[in-house]
């Protein structure tokens, strides 16, 4: 569904990413584990286009997104839900919602559908639908944020750090929406630090340092290494 | 006492062309943290193009006032597409270097063409408002009375495309932040072109409005831009609502400096004025106040 092959991206001098190669298969649920710095936003950002490659491919569904623009990316269905959550701060909760089906904006009446999901998931959310979405929690507006990504109808989301932040009963709450998300037929590609609570509902994992894929596995496997354990479990 | 209203009235209509050019470069300001000091230029070519329009094409005043807000809505555009765009990336002193030059460059292409001479738009309905008049004893030429209904009018119709639609909405969302507005899928180039025809055609009607009791000459832009930026410090940077009011403070201001201080003391006023607020409160009248 998704396939990065020799991703390398470079800031000036400094090389972010350097031959990132990973792939999500349709329905998975694949966590991207690593460090601060390792390269996770990167990797998401060169993959929504809002940062350029400087060498390798990005292939959604066998269509290449090279040079595509980041509009572009989301209408052929890939939704990036960015770390510190990206919301329009001065906005009510609904108008942020909405906003996330911008590009279907010529077919309302599904996108009033989803709204309504997205309320079912998140109740609290049209509880608050009027509030401006800077006046909420963290944890309430990461679910406006997640909400306003599926509100572009991704087939692939792209979550960076959800969890970054938040109390653990709400980082609990917040994963197991994804872990709905994914179960109602969206493919997922997650970051997280929280390596432990990430690995309990993903599929597969890989695992990023210094721009480089270290590891890539089964959550057990992973969740037997030793050098795993020490570095993002502390156990 | 009708003295007093008379400065209020004189007031009001200074604020209002001084708010339509300020909600322009606010708008620029809050989307795309450009100092857009060619704002002034764009005031002077709307007028210019009303000028020629009505000359030299024969339109009456409201067709001129169209086609200078279509004129100068492009001449935006165009700047935004050859110069500000290209320097997106670069420190936010290049893009203060190019609005300057772009200043110049269109001022002396308004010379070129037309002269340094001063030139005038005929008042569209000349005379005063004899109800008010007859009933205040408040002199109000008609024309005065076209610049504040005119404003009002596109005031609001502002706030309603930037509330009620969605094109609007992207605007907002752009102000408010700018990768999030990406990774919705709004595409950020079409937004900034709407933005600066948007300020274009204000920044025209507002001259347009205006010289009827004024007159077109090459620098009158210059002053007004000044003005403008004054207003926008006041109002808080990128804010909608503190541009008009800010505009309609300096407004009165002037009216009442020029009349109970001196006619020759009305710049300077304004602009006292600018730096006591400011030091009083160096966040502008209305900091925080969501755009």
């Amino acid at each position: 569904m998704l396939r990065c092959e020799g991703a390398t991206l470079d800031y000036g001098s400094y090389r972010a990413l350097d031959g990132v190669s990973v792939h999500v298969e349709a329905g998975e649920l694949v966590v991207m584990l690593g460090a601060n710095g390792a390269g996770k936003s990167s990797l998401f950002l060169a993959i929504s286009g809002l940062r350029r490659l400087k060498a390798g491919a990005i292939r959604l569904g066998g269509r290449d997104l090279a040079g595509a623009k980041p509009s572009a990316i989301v209408e052929a269905g890939l939704v990036h839900c960015p770390e510190g959550r990206k919301l329009f701060p001065g906005m009510s909760v609904e108008k942020n919602l909405r906003l996330g089906a911008y590009v279907h904006r010529r077919d309302p009446a599904r996108s009033e559908e989803i709204l309504d999901e997205v309320f079912g998931m998140f109740p609290i959310l049209r509880e608050k639908r009027h509030d401006p979405a800077g006046s909420l929690s963290g944890g309430q507006q990461q679910m406006v944020a997640i909400g306003r990504a599926l509100m572009g109808r991704p087939k692939v989301l792209l979550l960076d750090e959800p969890s970054l932040g938040l109390a653990p009963l709400v980082v609990k709450q917040v994963l197991e929406a994804v872990k709905a998300i994914n179960a109602a037929g969206t493919t997922v590609l997650l970051a997280e630090q929280n390596a432990f609570a990430a690995l309990q509902i993903a599929d597969r994992a890989y695992v990023l340092e210094n721009g480089r894929i270290v590891m890539e596995g089964e959550p057990a496997t992973l969740l037997r290494d030793e050098g795993i354990r020490r570095a993002y479990i502390g156990a | 006492m009708s003295l007093f209203f008379q400065q209020v009235l004189n007031g009001l209509t200074l604020g209002s062309v001084y708010s339509l050019v300020a909600l322009g470069l606010t708008l620029v300001y809050g989307i795309l943290h450009i100092p857009n000091f060619s704002h002034g230029a764009l005031f002077m070519a709307g007028a210019y193009a009303a000028f020629f329009a009505s000359t030299a094409l024969g339109a009456n005043y409201w067709v001129a006032l169209v086609f200078a807000a279509v004129v100068t809505a492009g001449i935006a555009v165009l700047s935004e597409r050859l110069v500000f765009s290209r320097l997106r990336d670069k420190p936010p002193l290049h893009d203060m270097i190019a609005a300057i030059g772009l200043l110049l460059l269109i001022e002396a292409i308004a010379q070129a063409i037309w002269g340094a001479d001063f030139h005038r738009l005929r008042e569209p309905y000349p005379g005063i408002w004899q109800w008010l008049r007859i009933n205040a004893g408040l002199v109000m030429p008609i024309q005065r009375g076209i610049i504040i209904a005119g404003a009002v009018v596109l005031m609001i119709a502002l706030h309603l495309f930037l509330t009620r639609t969605t094109t609007g909405a992207t605007i907002i969302a752009m102000a408010q932040n700018r990768e999030g507005a990406s990774l919705v899928g709004i595409d950020l180039t079409r937004v900034s072109m709407i933005t600066f025809a948007i300020s274009g055609a204000l920044a025209a009607v507002a001259a347009v409005l205006f010289v009827p009791i004024s007159l077109i000459f090459p620098a009158m832009g210059n002053l007004v831009i000044l003005k403008a930026f004054v207003i926008i410090i006041l109002g808080g940077m990128g804010s909608v609502p503190g541009a008009i009011l800010g505009g309609m403070v300096i407004g009165l201001v002037e009216s009442f400096g020029a009349f109970y201080v001196s006619t020759d003391m009305k710049d300077v006023i304004a602009f006292a004025a600018l730096v006591l607020i400011l030091s009083l409160r160096p966040e502008g009248l209305f900091p925080g106040y969501a755009r």
